[in-house]
């Protein structure tokens, strides 16, 4: 599903990732952990497609095709999806209404009719109940007001309405305590299907008890340094990055 | 120079003065005192430092053929709708002392004040609650210069709304309006004012507030080849609350012009002013707020934002909003901010598979409705969004999922 290649990119002329290689089927789901600054949000960000990361080498394909290239909102109709970290408020944009545009767009981009109101609201309905997002919340201005939790649940109750193929989701579990870590987890893993795959980016090992990964990946400046099964998370969580840090240090 | 120079034409002010009762006589003639004295606005007037005044003067003064008011075909229970001119042949008393709340007017607005001939006065009695809005409606772009003037009075306790539309060609002759609104005691009233091609308009909007009044007035201007709305509100009873809010998009090569001015005068008094304007292609919007607390005026709460997206390189946004407070126990805020769309909010929008330009599109409806949702009578919310859903790209495609 992606296959990504000796990736190498820039911010701002300062290097962050150092050459990623990376291959995730379908129905997979990887872990990315890694420390602070060690560039998992520019993995993220970058295969979501925003402005300011600059690739200098290697490649990204996703379903046979050259991921690099496309738009973020064409990536997203091709069933690209980021969790985000921080979820950006948008006052004035509700977020029922916001979804609606975004599914419809992506109908549209796969050459189906978009929603009516009434199978829209009906989906809607059904998908909030699987992160227990209440009514209220998702009639409001996209984010605006929302609690920590609250963020990260809208961000599931999205992926669950917009199915995609490939969900990237940036340090999920930042800000939950665990009841609410627990919600975002059970929708994630009511998500997960031979069809999807996911990469799951965290800091912590926490989350990882609850969504619980085909492969583990340990991501240090910007090098993917160790590849392992879900054990490596436990070791990492004991030990700390440091020791692996040092480990692979000359 | 041409020979419409403010100058040439105050000497030709026409003397229509003698007609109508003494004070009214009195009142045309302080007002062309006062414009000879001290001239129409140059571009050395601070007020006037970002909007051209020669292309308001070069139109002349001739007054058009009546004044582009129309009156409301239905008018609500307990509001009287009277033409001015009928008011002031048969029962001149009635007005004496309304028409002129702001005490002396000055530049375009004594204009009108010296040359208006018709207009109307809506009267609401003492504690009618009025359901639905008075519609109040202006032609626009007519030949020649319109003085169209409103003069609204609320009883004591009564509520009322009313909008004012301004709707015509880009091009054409000036309308050089004055709306004055009287607020009793303990009364409450909304003004909607909707300006649509607005061609050439210079407006005043008068507001007294008696105590414990409420004031809310929603200003939304989409264009205006050249537009300049001043809005006064002087909160002369203690308790009184004002709100005047606002919502202007320039393009083109619009230029559109609003002052606010919000007087305190007596304590326990509050004021909130928002702002939001967006400037694209060649056109130009200015702001100007002040909020005066006079000595005495404590306890004084007064906000004032003003909040704009500037969305090209040739599009040009001056802002200034300013506090002068002469009391020691209030609170004031005031502040602007010019910039683009936010980025952040884009590439979300963009990523959850929203199009670039609809996202944009739909982040600057957000920017301005969030004006237009502070109106709480549904039907002029939805008339104010399909005006702005008209003006906006995509408008459409925004519709169908609001």
């Amino acid at each position: 599903m992606l296959k990504i290649e000796n990736l190498h990119v820039e911010v701002d002329g300062k290097p962050i990732l150092k050459g990623i290689t990376l291959d995730i089927a379908a129905g997979e789901v990887h872990a990315i952990m890694g420390p602070n600054g060690s560039g998992k949000s520019t993995l993220a960000y970058v295969l979501a497609g925003r402005e300011g990361y600059e690739v200098t080498k290697g490649s990204v394909t996703y379903k046979g095709q050259n991921l690099l290239e496309m738009e973020p909102e064409v990536r997203a109709a091709e069933g690209v999806f980021l969790g985000f970290q921080y979820p950006v408020a948008i006052p004035g944009v509700s977020n029922i209404y916001f979804l609606k545009a975004a599914l419809n767009a992506i109908r549209k981009h796969r050459g189906q009719d978009p929603l009516d109101a009434i199978d829209f609201m009906k989906l809607s309905k059904e998908k909030a109940a699987i992160v227990q997002l209440p009514d209220e919340l998702t009639k409001r201005a996209v984010n605006d007001g929302f609690s920590g939790g609250e963020k990260k649940r809208n961000e599931i109750f999205q992926m669950a309405m917009l199915e995609p193929s490939l969900a990237v989701l940036d340090e999920t579990d930042s800000g939950l305590d665990i009841d609410a870590l627990r919600v975002v987890a059970q929708g994630v893993n009511a998500l997960r299907g031979p069809e999807r795959a996911m990469l799951v980016i965290t800091h912590y090992q926490r989350l990882l008890d609850y969504i619980v990964p085909d492969v583990v990946h340990v991501l240090i400046d910007g090098r993917i340094v160790r590849t392992g099964d879900k054990d490596l998370a436990k070791q990492l969580e004991k030990q700390g990055y440091s020791e692996v840090r040092d480990a692979i240090q000359p | 120079m041409t020979e419409n120079t403010p100058n040439t034409l105050l000497q030709s002010l026409p003397e229509s003065f003698e007609k109508g009762p003494e004070w009214l006589r009195e009142l045309r003639s302080r007002a062309a005192e006062g414009l000879r004295a001290q001239g129409l606005p140059t571009k050395r007037t601070e007020a006037w430092r970002f909007t051209p005044v020669r292309p308001l003067v070069e139109v002349g003064l001739s007054p058009a053929a009546g004044d582009g008011l129309s009156v409301p075909s239905a008018v609500p229970k307990g509001v009287t709708v009277r033409s001015l001119r009928e008011v002031l042949a048969r029962e001149p008393g009635l007005l004496q002392g309304r028409l002129d709340l702001a005490g002396t007017p000055e530049h375009f607005a004594a204009l009108n004040t010296a040359l208006f001939e018709d207009g109307l006065w809506v009267d609401v009695a003492e504690r009618t609650v009025v359901g639905a809005p008075v519609e109040i409606r202006h032609a626009v772009g007519r030949a020649g210069v319109s003085y169209p003037r409103v003069l609204v009075t609320v009883g004591e306790d009564a509520e009322v709304a009313f909008i004012e539309t301004y709707q015509g060609r880009a091009a054409g002759g000036l309308t050089n309006s004055v709306v004055e609104v009287d607020v009793g005691r303990n009364a409450k009233v909304s003004h909607v004012r909707i300006h649509e091609n607005a061609g050439l308009q210079v407006g005043r909007v008068d507001v007294r507030q008696a105590a414990d009044s409420r004031y809310r007035s929603t200003v939304v201007t989409l264009g205006g080849a050249l537009l300049r709305l001043d809005v006064r509100a002087l909160l002369e009873g203690a308790g009184a609350e004002c709100q005047l809010d606002g919502a202007y998009l320039v393009e083109g090569r619009d230029h559109v012009d609003h002052h606010t001015l919000v007087e305190h005068r007596a304590p326990h008094c509050r004021s909130d002013q928002t702002y939001r304007g967006i400037a694209s292609g060649h056109g130009t919007a200015v702001f100007d707020g002040i909020v005066i607390v006079h000595r005495g005026a404590q306890k004084t709460e007064a906000h004032q934002e003003n909040r704009n997206l500037l969305l090209s390189d040739a599009a040009t946004i001056h802002t200034k909003p300013h506090l002068e407070i002469d009391a020691d126990d209030v609170i004031c805020s005031h502040g602007a901010t010019i910039g683009s769309i936010d980025e952040d909010q884009l590439f979300y929008l963009r990523a959850r598979g929203i199009p670039q330009d609809l996202a944009h599109a739909m982040l600057t409806y957000a920017f301005l409705e969030s004006i237009i949702d502070r109106v709480s009578h549904e039907p002029t919310r939805t008339r104010m969004r399909e005006a702005l859903l008209a003006r906006i790209p995509h408008g459409d495609a925004i519709r169908e999922v609001t």
